[in-house]
């Protein structure tokens, strides 16, 4: 049952322009900034080679490159996510699916896989864009496995903050305006005291702290945790609300 | 004959903020009943309908479709239950074939039935014409067929239908009728309008539902069968009431009399023997009978409620 719903949910968003606009956008913006990147790069290379501990080139352009992913991401997430539930519960087309004999979470599952396959397109071109520097040197794969990993747990946690606001109100400028206000907020809580140095809820809370570790390659339970726990919850918020649709609390 | 109840919905009721819409809605649906819920705009058909099919949660009342509680067990519930809404659910990007395989599994069917289900539904609906179509290209008509054929497809025991025939052009309402009465041998069909000679084109039962409250439930056999006479010699209202098969008789002046009888055709037939010395110039169904019983419950202006409803 989650395949069908998921399935029906991918292709209603590639059936859309705005999935394959926000495609092109993010890897115009990505691609953009990997080549540039690349070309710091190459023209630094005397100067870093002179280092002690020189950056690699996977240190150097990609993991850089994943940070403007995860950035562009908080960015499109909410417009990715805001017809899932809400354009749905705008339009009535919801009612089919609560009138049906599918749970909440099946729903809400169905739906989340089906934004995944667009996120799982976005974290691909990524890949492939590390991969091509595999033709003319050598990468760090361990750090680039670390990186990629962060990228999708945060491709997926996004996608779900976005599902819970979708699932909150009916109308879409809505939903992506909660969503994005949601994620920016994450994105920032913990600038003003510098990176890493406030300890407690407000450090553990900021979302990049835990992508940087990651895209350094440091491999920590407690980023993966938090990413995980994220998306967990914000989904399980997501059922209850839908949940609240048929049953009175 | 418990087995028969496929709908009970006992002390229904919900409030949008201050305004109450539904207030204490007693309803059982047999196996095989057409039932007409008619109402005028705004009395709370919609939201009954939704709490029916489970898609809205009362402020307080149960309901059970085959005995399933809507919200206690609503998978097994709304296994049984086909629902059309006031919107046709549909999904504008997608072609009817698509559309219809997705509800189809939606609704569990076993993936060798789907394309069976499917076009079983298209045949019952007349959309075998535009299965390719996007259904964004669809006229309101088909749209509104589709949706039939979305809650129809996997042969539910309750059909719920909010206004299956709103926006319809005549001849396609006609088709819809056609198709409502076809559906009703083999499933139990609920549904409202608020246009009353739909009622009496397609359903045994009416329910008048007017300011939340049902003010009125019965057979619409037992509603309909009212006869008007005109006669030239009248022999008085006694007599004529005291016939075999009436009822009640109504002196409307001018010779002329409506009748509420138990069995319009028998009655008639009588009437007509009974009456070759009256002079009988007209013998006629009264056809505005369940306009007039509509009327008397929804026109009715009880103040003391309406000024409740101001305080």
């Amino acid at each position: 049952m989650i395949g069908t719903i998921a399935r029906r949910e991918a292709q209603a968003l590639f059936r859309a322009p705005l999935a394959w606009v926000v495609l092109a956008a993010t890897q115009i913006i990505v691609s953009w900034q990997f080549l540039a990147l690349l070309d710091i790069f190459m023209e630094e290379q005397p100067r870093l080679r002179a280092l002690a501990n020189p950056p690699g080139i996977t240190q150097a352009v990609c993991l850089p490159t994943f940070g403007v992913t995860a950035m562009v991401m908080v960015l499109l997430a909410p417009v990715l996510t805001m017809h899932a539930l809400s354009g749905e519960r705008r339009s009535g087309a919801l009612k089919l699916y609560l009138s049906a004999p599918v749970s909440a979470t099946e729903i809400v599952l169905g739906k989340f896989f089906g934004l995944l396959a667009l996120g799982a397109i976005v974290w691909l071109l990524n890949a492939l864009m590390a991969a091509t520097l595999a033709w003319g040197t050598a990468l760090d794969y361990g750090t680039l496995g670390a990186a990629l990993l962060g990228l999708a747990l945060l491709v997926m946690a996004t996608l779900a903050v976005g599902l819970l606001f979708s699932s909150l109100t009916s109308q879409p400028a809505l939903a992506a305006t909660g969503t994005f206000g949601f994620l920016l907020l994450i994105w920032m809580v913990d600038w003003q005291s510098g990176q890493g140095k406030t300890a407690g809820l407000l450090a553990w809370l900021s979302m990049p702290d835990h992508f940087q570790r990651l895209s350094q390659g440091l491999l920590d339970t407690a980023d993966i945790e938090y990413f995980l726990l994220l998306t967990l919850g914000m989904l399980l918020l997501a059922i209850w609300r839908l949940d609240g649709d048929r049953r009175a609390f | 004959m418990a087995d028969d109840i496929l709908l009970t919905a006992q002390g229904i009721s919900r409030a949008y903020g201050p305004h109450p819409a539904l207030c204490g809605i007693e309803l059982t649906l047999r196996r095989g009943e057409v039932l007409g819920l008619l109402g005028l705009n705004g009395a709370g058909k919609s939201t009954a309908l939704q709490i029916f099919a489970g898609v809205m949660p009362p402020d307080a009342g149960r309901v059970a479709i085959c005995g399933h509680d809507v919200i206690e067990d609503p998978r097994a519930a709304k296994r049984q239950l086909g629902f059309l809404p006031e919107v046709p659910p549909l999904h504008p990007d997608a072609s009817v074939d698509e559309y219809l395989t997705f509800c189809a599994r939606l609704h569990g069917l076993a993936s060798a039935a789907v394309a069976d289900g499917v076009r079983e539904a298209k045949r019952r609906c007349r959309l075998e014409d535009v299965g390719g179509r996007l259904i964004r290209n669809l006229s309101k008509g088909y749209r509104q067929r589709l949706g039939i054929a979305q809650a129809i497809l996997h042969k539910p025991a309750l059909l719920i239908l909010d206004e299956p025939t709103s926006g319809l052009d005549p001849v396609q309402l006609a088709e819809v009728r056609t198709l409502v009465r076809e559906l009703g041998r083999d499933h139990s069909v609920i549904f409202s309008t608020h246009i009353l000679s739909e009622v009496r084109a397609v359903c045994d039962r009416v329910a008048i539902l007017h300011r939340g409250r049902i003010v009125c439930d019965q057979p619409l056999a037992s509603v309909d069968p009212v006869l008007r006479i005109r006669l030239r010699r009248a022999p008085g209202r006694a007599i004529i009431a005291a016939l075999e098969g009436v009822l009640d008789c109504e002196d409307l002046g001018a010779g002329t009399f409506a009748l509420r009888v138990a069995d319009a055709d028998a009655t008639a037939e009588r009437i007509a023997a009974a009456a070759r010395d009256w002079g009988l110039v007209a013998l006629e169904h009264d056809e505005n009978a369940l306009e007039r019983t509509f009327l008397a419950l929804t026109c009715r202006d009880d103040t003391p409620d309406a000024t409740a409803d101001a305080a």
